[in-house]
């Protein structure tokens, strides 16, 4: 279970603040998908940040019950002037998780071969998706934190997180934040649709459609 | 409780362990002499000016070897310019590892003030094995007190880092200012002299400066009853308590408004 009650952020914009969320309250249960919808710059991955624990939120809190991963997303979580394998080797110490299996199912996983024993900066978005999903993969979540924009990978890994995420783990809790109604309605059961910084869940995904495109 | 302390416990030092591990790779990589790099500057450092020293004052002063008198007052001197130089912004420099919940930002800070420690205290013992060797360098008097003092000295420089760093992100005055208040803290440091070869005044000024008493422990350590020492432990504990204190409630604040990318 995560709880988020009355999660307020706002951030400094010259001299007032810019509200991003004004008091969202969102409960997610063990297995539940939830999609994010939302404008840019509405705070969908603001919230999946704050919920990650990456940033904190300015008024509010979030209780996590379960093990959440990462934000999903093309930036953090990685240091661009160490290898990919470096990088898995890292992750795995600060998990607590053998490095040997880490490797073996990111190798497998990746299909980047030698790239591995490259900077992650030489790497392409789609290449950086790859990685950030083995890893959070083999650690193994409870629930998983995916920001849209790194679903960027061409047939073949997308087959194959379908594969991981949906058929092998559909236990598991997801958060996406997304942009694209199909892909909510493809994978979630419920909706938040995040508009001026205040947050409307739905149940039924047709009317969250509904309302996302009437924005 | 006591399970999850222990738990605790041992995720902190899986971290610490890891953070250090990628702190040396990428800074000192992985070819040549790797991390042993750290530990050639402020090598260099106490050599190259113990033997200016050297020539500029003759081989002794006060009735102690210069070499070794500057090279043992360098050296701190070193671990603190540079804890207190990589100390800044240390936390959105990191900006990446706090996707991951169990780093906190305290670790930031902390790798980077051990590994100066521990680099720092590895060419301690090179330079002194090395100047031994031709006999500039006495066998320590108390080697108990040398290694109190500085870790009295490093324990002090650790709590200015826990200041420093949460205030040089919110602010660039802090970094602009480090530079010169490092160099115009140099004679408050008792790095090239003892409290003792001072006029009265001057000493009751030094008693308040926090570094000045673990030098003097070290100083007393090595040369024993060569030196006149004269140091106690309330200021340094003090003035490191309060700094500390400041330094977490900083850095807790800090850490709340922090925009990672």
């Amino acid at each position: 279970m995560i709880i988020c009650e009355k999660v307020a952020k706002s951030y400094p914009l010259g001299r007032s603040r810019k509200q991003v969320l004004r008091g969202l309250d969102l409960q997610i249960s063990p297995g539940e998908k939830i999609g994010f919808l939302g404008r840019n710059g509405a705070g969908k991955t603001t919230l999946i940040k704050l919920i990650g624990g990456v940033e904190y939120p300015t008024s509010g809190r979030i209780r996590r019950g379960m093990s959440v991963s990462w934000p999903l997303g093309f930036g953090g979580g990685f240091q661009g002037s160490l290898t990919g394998y470096d990088n898995a080797r890292f992750i795995a110490r600060i998990y607590g998780h053998r490095y040997s299996a880490i490797r073996d199912f990111v190798e497998e996983f990746t299909e980047l071969g030698a790239q591995l024993k490259m900077p992650v900066k030489t790497y392409s978005a789609g290449m950086r998706a790859r990685l950030a999903f083995a890893l959070s993969l083999a650690i193994e979540f409870d629930c998983y934190l995916i920001d849209e924009v790194i679903m960027v990978g061409d047939q073949n890994f997308q087959q194959k997180c379908h594969y991981e995420l949906f058929e092998k783990r559909s236990d598991r809790s997801l958060i996406l934040a997304s942009h694209s109604p199909e892909l909510v309605r493809e994978y979630c059961d419920r909706a938040l649709i995040l508009d001026q910084g205040d947050g409307r869940v739905f149940t039924n995904l047709d009317e969250a459609l509904n309302v996302y495109s009437a924005l | 409780m006591h399970a999850k302390l222990r738990s605790g416990w041992r995720i902190q030092r899986r971290v610490v362990g890891a953070l250090m591990v990628r702190e040396l790779v990428t800074r000192f990589g992985r070819e040549n002499i790797g991390f042993l790099w750290i530990m050639v500057e402020p090598l260099l450092f106490a050599v190259l000016v113990g033997v200016l020293w050297r020539y500029m004052k003759g081989p002794e002063e006060h009735g102690v070897s210069v070499i070794a008198f500057v090279a043992s007052g360098y050296l701190p001197l070193v671990l603190f310019r540079h804890s207190v130089v990589r100390s800044v912004r240390v936390f959105s420099v990191n900006g990446s590892l706090m996707y991951h919940r169990q780093i906190k930002v305290l670790d930031f800070v902390l790798v980077r003030f051990l590994i100066e420690m521990i680099g720092t205290a590895m060419a301690y013992l090179f330079i002194a094995l090395l100047l031994m060797s031709i006999n500039e360098f006495p066998v320590p008097a108390d080697l108990g007190l040398l290694i109190g003092g500085f870790l009295v000295y490093a324990a002090f420089t650790f709590s200015l880092c826990l200041i420093l760093a949460p205030l040089s992100e919110i602010s660039d005055l802090a970094e602009r200012f480090i530079p010169v208040t490092t160099y115009i803290m140099i004679p408050f440091s008792g790095t090239f002299n003892m409290v003792s070869w001072l006029t009265p005044e001057a000493q009751d000024a030094m008693y308040y400066s926090p570094f000045v008493h673990g030098m003097e422990m070290m100083r007393e350590g090595i040369f024993g009853e060569g030196v006149d020492a004269r140091w106690d432990l309330t200021v340094p504990i003090a003035a490191t308590m309060v700094f500390t204190v400041i330094g977490l409630s900083l850095c807790r604040r800090v850490r709340r408004q922090l925009v990672v990318e």
